[in-house]
């Protein structure tokens, strides 16, 4: 009887030490004689989470920017010089390879009088009847039905310009062919894209 | 009568003087290089033109761009005839030119480029994260 009582007594206060009012739980008893002190290491561990977590949370977002993925940074700057008396180049390629001994570049221009394509840097094959041509790439000038003969090759070096003809629609070409009418050769091909 | 026309010659000359060499230099930046971006891992797409002002300025201007945004993202002049997507530069130790924090991941934009920036050597233009020392896109120059 004797031992008992004190016992409860000290139970009694190590609970209301524990979560009296107005006091932070350091430690929670469990029954009569059991207490668990988890609490100082509960908060320890919240502080360490933050100290460490909240950092290398920061540096991630740092590091990927992960908000970039759906923002978009648009700009839209003019040239820093004015080309727009000039004629202005609408589609350019290169000569393709150096198999067919044709070099160059290709580009198509538009003007106030309508649209022309000048061959720069230009060298081919000298021969008879070579002729420039706008093709589509797939037809290759073989069914003739896609191409559009732009004449004779002025010159088998140098830069040059053809007229194209009034309402000559681009979208049906996309490339530039440098080919012999007789032996049927084709000497240079040139695929256009967007300037 | 006589006076007019002298006026109005002296103005007309006056005009010429000072209109001609304006028009010209208007006019005057010529394309260098051209060529298109390519970029797998990030697509990217667009025009890279290098001009050289009438002072002689060279001007790299991106025309239809579009890449994907990222953080620490560069144009770079780098010393190659391309580069494969998703090229490691640093591992390689490319030689490369910095152009400038890219300004926008679309759209049109312009570069100034160093003088005295050896573009024979320098032959692609690239896209570059600087963070992840990736390749976003790249765009092999030639002759225009």
């Amino acid at each position: 009887m004797r031992t008992s009582a004190p016992l409860r007594s000290k139970s009694f206060e190590v609970f209301e030490n524990g979560i009296g009012p107005g006091k932070w739980p350091d430690s929670i008893s469990v029954g009569m004689f059991m207490t668990i002190h988890i609490s100082p290491w509960l908060l320890r561990q919240k502080w360490i989470l933050v100290a460490i977590g909240l950092p290398a949370l920061v540096a991630l977002w740092w590091a990927f920017r992960p908000e970039k993925l759906w923002i978009n940074q648009k700009v839209n700057e003019p040239a820093p010089f004015d080309t727009s008396a000039d004629p202005q180049p609408i589609l350019t390629g290169r000569f393709e390879g150096n198999a067919r001994h044709t070099n160059g570049r290709a580009t198509i221009y538009k003007k106030p009088g309508g649209e022309y394509l000048q061959l720069s840097d230009f060298t081919a094959p000298s021969g008879p009847d070579i002729h420039v041509a706008l093709v589509h790439d797939d037809a290759q000038a073989k069914s003739g039905l896609d191409s559009l003969d732009l004449g004779p090759l002025k010159a088998n070096q140098s830069d040059q310009n053809y007229n194209l003809p009034g309402g000559t629609d681009l979208d049906k070409y996309d490339a530039v062919l440098i080919y012999a009418e007789r032996p049927h050769a084709v000497f240079g091909l040139a695929k256009l894209e967007p300037f | 009568m006589v006076r007019n026309f002298k006026t109005a010659g002296i103005l007309a000359g006056v005009v010429l003087a000072l209109g001609l060499p304006l028009a010209y230099a208007q006019s005057s930046a010529k394309t260098l290089e051209t060529g298109t971006f390519h970029g797998k891992v990030h697509n990217t797409s667009g025009r890279a033109t290098i001009y050289r002002e009438a002072d002689g300025r060279l001007i790299l201007r991106l025309t239809n761009f579009k890449t994907s945004n990222g953080p620490d993202v560069h144009v770079v002049l780098i010393a190659a005839k391309d580069a494969d997507d998703d090229a490691n530069f640093l591992k390689n130790s490319t030689e490369r030119v910095e152009l400038g924090a890219l300004k926008g991941n679309e759209g049109d934009q312009n570069y100034e480029i160093p003088a005295g920036t050896d573009l024979k050597k320098f032959q692609t233009i690239s896209i570059y994260c600087e963070r992840f020392n990736a390749n976003f896109g790249a765009a092999p120059l030639e002759k225009f």
